[in-house]
């Protein structure tokens, strides 16, 4: 019925982004960007020790102050809990850093003044600044739980590992560590809230109005339907923005004052407060026989989860889906533990565990081929996950959606073009001039290395949408997720845009509101273009017919055979036609309503990929030099070329970050952060950005929207091991702890001289 | 970041009156780096004393006896000067390694051989360290890979935080400050001082004394000179480590010699017992190897900052190969 031969498809062109303009222009306005009448600042007092129990604070120095309005301390905020172990704010602090009491004043100065004025009296315990501290018996619980969250790992298995191992030739094992790691947004922190005496609105950069809804509704013991969560333009999240306090902070100091109430964190807050990526401890071990063939795979790992657990659980289990589903195996085995530090939180950025789990994985798959004496590609390919999926029984019931991170095997991939992938990457970087490249002596040595990886697909939770055609002769299509900046609205807007047959310009996207958008789960686990895109299409595909029915009634046809819809409006092969402000006028608006469960009942739908890099190390120095860099995807059918590639690029240069510069300096001594600022905790600019060539796979998902997988998380999980394998080519020394910068490099290289 | 009073004096005498006044009163050349401490909270200062209206501290003069430059000129300008690039390519190459384009438009020359210690203890309000006129120094017992392998003293290890300090004692370079209201004129290296002679600060200003500006000798630059460092990351940082080298040969004799290393101690670190090796000699009976690993012999490792040894010795030794090939 629908023409989609009427003009050229947008879906697979680069349409421009929808917010670009705006951003690059300088006019878009971020959460901090705003302001209202009467509105008063917010500022909190943190916590000087990494761990205490606060005995009493004394407001009234503060409190006397012209300009001070009010102040929250644990003994003020109630009950409310802002996640199972965060209260609104706790009578104990748990980090250097953690927040003890918020005022509201006419200013930041008047409210900066006044914390200076707070006194608190303290109960000083003894902290643990690291993870073997934490888990050492007797020690003092951070929580009342203990500090192994749950009391000790999850346990994920496939067949019987210990079989498996009895089987291999050779069993080689090792252990790496990976940093905290601080997704170092652009924009900081913020929450302006507004209470008019029933109804809270609240303005926050966020990666789930809805979700953020239902948080604050619990905390304040407020009705969901009095509360409208909006989410301005994202000054970069990558997950992290998951964090409530802030919000509930600043909602509460409005409630208790009846003025508009902006809370804005500074950069060493963001630092802080924030949320930084879970650093790890992690034992691998893999068998294989001497033809090559894996036979079991075993990995423990540990991650340093702070002062509270925030998404840890979901990172933990995400870290080991590499070990129990990148290679073909039939005994494979997770742990994964959560410990509590006396440290800033970590929880979600960018491929939650995934990075952690593939540097291990993909550091001992190179000492395995190494061991085997097979070149690290040959053993890739002999050994890699095929579209045929794992050998085992299928468990889940025929009836039920195929979960994105499965143990069970006998379940077929949707799509599966990771081999398509190795060889194109190979290729590209130009694999087969790898012996000759190698330097032996000298002060430089040049290498190549690569590895490959495995993530979630795109299904995630049910998705709503509702699409209308307007009085105006536009369509609107309504969602309640958020673009948290890797451009979904836009990507969405497009599949939306062809399912119907009108041009993207047509399309108008509405979202970021909780008033006036359907029910959406997070933007989280690069489900996005999979799941909203399922939705946007079904209610696109829905309101053509409606269109088209609605057609044929105002021509007055008897039936719709025939009419086709063009960017104008609808029109029939024998010649009539009717444009949409037309049609409209003449039968009302026009709309549909879906709700999707994404996924498939008979197929496992992942994401694939290998990368590649061609490096120079100096062993005098330690300094390494990225080449050239090579990314290959299996995202299924890219949407939209140039803001695909630009994710891969971010992703890759985003983790040149990871493996050669950043962590979070923490004093062991006082649990102090040290580097809580730009120049300290260091990012990468434009100068460690390598030459890098991206390549999407020919591929089509039989499931996914227009043929699509995810994307948004992918490109950030094989860059440390790729450097890490090609450390090791250039120089015959494995470097098993991130991040490769200058001093410990030339540690690890220290035998070399 | 707390309120203050903001004065924009013309004349050297008014600034000083004003820097030895009532209140405490801090110069204000670009600001980058004394932004960056009142918005940490680090000091908090009463009145800032701009020096952008006082003409003595502009200037980039060439003349007879060398170049004068004056303490305002912006890292930028410095960088970009085509005399300074081809005559005297190290503090060229200083320059263009410092910070970011963004910073170099607007920090000086004076600002930099003036900024602070980045020692994260020192830099963080909850540490009261030496340097703030505390009890002790956290580094030493710390995180302590960024800090001082030589001239701690046992007391304070920072590292002093300059290129151009570093270039500058490499080129024998003297320094214009105005003092008791007199213009006096001493030898660069003198201008830095370690923590065995004051801890809490760099260099000997006094309150009331003002840096006028540099004078580089025209025999710096007569032979070649170099300037490496090693960062972390390729732009937005400080130095691990650096060396400037700067040697004048006549007939394969070295008759001028200059060497410092940066990133390794509280100030800029002149190797004189390494010159004493090179002045006189032949550059074919040099043994650049050997003289590198003497280099720094008296280094003092803590716990995470061993790697520093390494790598300044290997920097001398590649710039003395430069400067002697």
């Amino acid at each position: 019925m629908v023409d989609q031969n009427a003009h050229p498809p947008s879906v697979g062109t680069s349409f421009q982004r929808a917010d670009l303009r705006d951003k690059v222009l300088g006019i878009a306005k971020y959460t901090a960007d705003l302001s209202l009448p009467d509105m008063l600042h917010a500022r909190v007092l943190r916590s000087p020790h990494p761990h205490a129990n606060i005995l009493s604070i004394d407001v009234q120095p503060a409190l006397n102050m012209v300009g001070v309005y009010d102040v929250l301390t644990p003994f003020n905020v109630g009950g409310g809990k802002v996640a199972p172990d965060v209260p609104i704010l706790d009578t104990k602090v748990r980090f250097v850093g953690d927040e003890i009491a918020v005022i509201a004043a006419v200013n930041v100065y008047e409210a900066d003044a006044a914390i200076d004025l707070i006194k608190v009296s303290y109960e000083v315990l003894p902290f643990s600044t690291n993870m073997d501290t934490s888990m050492k018996k007797g020690n003092p619980k951070i929580h009342s739980q203990g500090n192994v969250v749950n009391g000790g790992p999850i346990v994920e298995a496939r067949g019987n590992v210990e079989e498996g191992f009895d089987q291999a030739d050779y069993i080689v094992e090792d252990s790496f560590t990976t940093p905290d790691h601080h997704p170092a947004s652009l924009e900081p922190r913020a929450a302006l809230a507004s209470w008019d005496g029933t109804r809270l609105t609240m303005w926050k950069p966020s990666r789930g109005i809805h979700a953020d809804k239902a948080i604050l509704a619990s905390a304040l013991d407020v009705d969901p339907n009095n509360i409208t969560v909006i989410g301005p333009v994202m000054g970069g999240g990558y997950g992290s923005k998951d964090e409530t306090r802030t919000s509930v902070l600043a909602a509460l100091l409005s409630m208790r004052t009846g003025r508009p109430v902006k809370l804005e964190l500074s950069r060493e807050e963001e630092f802080l407060a924030g949320r930084r990526r879970h650093s790890t401890f992690t034992k691998i071990k893999m068998g294989v026989k001497k033809d090559g063939t894996v036979t079991a795979v075993h990995v423990k790992t540990i991650m340093d989860t702070g002062a509270y657990l925030s998404s840890g659980p979901g990172v933990v289990r995400r870290a080991g889906q590499g070990a129990l589903y990148l290679y073909r195996c039939p005994n494979v085995k997770y742990e994964g533990q959560i410990v509590y530090t006396n440290t800033p939180t970590a929880g979600s950025y960018r491929a939650l565990g995934a990075p952690q789990g593939h540097f291990a994985l993909e550091s001992l798959s190179d000492q395995v081929a190494d061991k085997l004496n097979i070149d690290p590609l040959k053993f890739r390919l002999m050994n890699h996950v095929g579209p045929e999926g794992q050998p085992g029984e299928r468990t889940t019931p025929k009836n039920q959606i195929i979960d994105t991170q499965p143990v069970e095997g006998g379940i077929p991939f949707s799509s599966n073009e990771l081999r398509q992938c190795l060889i194109l990457g190979a290729d590209a970087i130009g694999w087969e001039r790898r012996d000759q490249i190698q330097t032996p002596t000298g002060s430089i040595r040049r290498g190549i290395g690569m590895s490959m990886f495995i993530y979630r697909g795109g299904p995630g939770g049910q998705s709503n949408a509702k699409m209308s055609l307007d009085e105006d002769g536009f369509f609107t299509l309504n969602v309640g997720f958020m673009d948290v900046g890797e451009g979904s609205s836009t990507v969405v807007l497009q599949m939306a845009a062809d399912t119907l047959g009108v041009l993207p310009q047509m399309v108008r996207l509405n979202s970021g509101n909780t008033d006036n958008t359907p029910q959406s789960p997070m933007t989280a686990g690069s489900t996005l273009t999979f799941s909203a895109g399922q939705a946007a299409v079904r209610a696109a595909n829905q309101l053509a017919q409606i269109v088209i029915e609605s057609a044929s009634e105002v021509i007055g046809l008897t039936d719709t055979e025939g009419l086709y819809i063009t960017p104008e409006g609808v029109c029939s092969t024998s010649g009539d036609e009717v444009n949409f402000t037309d049609l409209v006028k003449k039968s009302g608006l026009l709309k549909t309503t879906v709700s999707v469960t994404p996924g498939s009942k008979d197929y496992i739908v992942n994401s694939f990929g290998a990368h590649f890099a061609e490096i120079e190390v100096d062993i005098e120095t330690g300094y390494v030099k990225v080449i050239k860099y090579v990314a290959a995807h299996d995202s299924g059918k890219i949407i939209n070329p140039r803001m695909a590639e630009s994710q891969v690029r971010g992703g890759i240069s985003q983790m040149m970050g990871f493996t050669f510069l950043e962590d979070m300096e923490i004093d062991d001594l006082s649990g102090v952060t040290l580097n809580a600022s730009f120049l300290e905790h260091k990012s990468p600019t434009i100068m460690e950005y390598p030459e890098i060539e991206v390549i999407f796979a020919d591929s089509i998902d039989p499931v996914g929207p227009f043929g699509a997988k995810s994307l948004g998380e992918t490109p950030c999980i094989a860059p440390a091991p790729t450097i890490a394998n090609a450390l090791y080519h250039a120089t015959g020394v494995r470097l098993n702890h991130l991040p490769f910068t200058p001093d410990n490099v030339l540690t690890a290289l220290r035998k070399l001289r | 970041m707390k309120p203050f009073t903001f004065y924009k004096p013309t004349e050297l005498e008014g600034a000083s009156k004003l820097l030895n006044g009532v209140g405490r009163g801090h110069f204000l050349a670009g600001g980058t780096d004394l932004m960056t401490e009142m918005k940490q909270g680090v000091i908090e200062p009463e009145l800032l004393i701009s020096a952008s209206d006082i003409k003595d501290m502009f200037g980039i003069v060439w003349n007879n006896s060398g170049l004068t430059i004056g303490s305002m000129v912006t890292l930028d300008e410095i960088a970009s000067d085509t005399n300074i690039g081809s005559r005297i390519k190290s503090l060229a190459e200083a320059a263009i390694s410092i910070a970011t384009p963004q910073i170099r438009n607007i920090a000086t020359l004076g600002g930099n051989l003036c900024q602070r210690p980045r020692c994260w203890y020192y830099r963080n309000v909850r540490f009261n360290c030496l340097k703030k006129g505390g009890e002790k120094c956290f580094a030493i017992g710390g995180s302590n890979k960024y800090n001082a392998i030589l001239g701690g003293a046992d007391s304070c290890y920072i590292v002093h935080p300059s290129d151009s300090a570093t270039v500058l004692v490499a080129l024998k370079a003297k320094v214009d400050i105005f003092r008791n209201f007199q213009r006096v004129t001493i030898p660069i290296r003198d201008f830095f001082i370690g923590p065995e002679v004051a801890v809490t600060r760099e260099n000997i200003l006094e309150p009331g004394d003002i840096l006028i500006s540099v004078q580089i000798p025209k025999e710096s630059m007569d032979g070649k000179n170099v300037f490496l460092k090693a960062k972390e990351r390729q732009s937005m940082d400080f130095a691990i480590a650096s060396v400037a080298a700067m040697v004048k040969m006549e007939n394969g004799l070295i008759t001028g010699v200059g060497i410092a290393a940066g990133g390794v101690a509280p100030t800029p670190w002149h190797l004189t017992s390494t010159e004493q090796k090179l002045i006189g000699y032949c550059v074919e009976d040099i043994d650049v190897q050997a003289i590198s690993a003497e280099a720094f012999a008296d280094a003092k490792i803590l716990s995470q900052n061993g790697y520093k040894l390494q790598l300044v010795q290997t920097y001398l030794e590649r710039a003395l190969n430069l400067v002697l090939r």
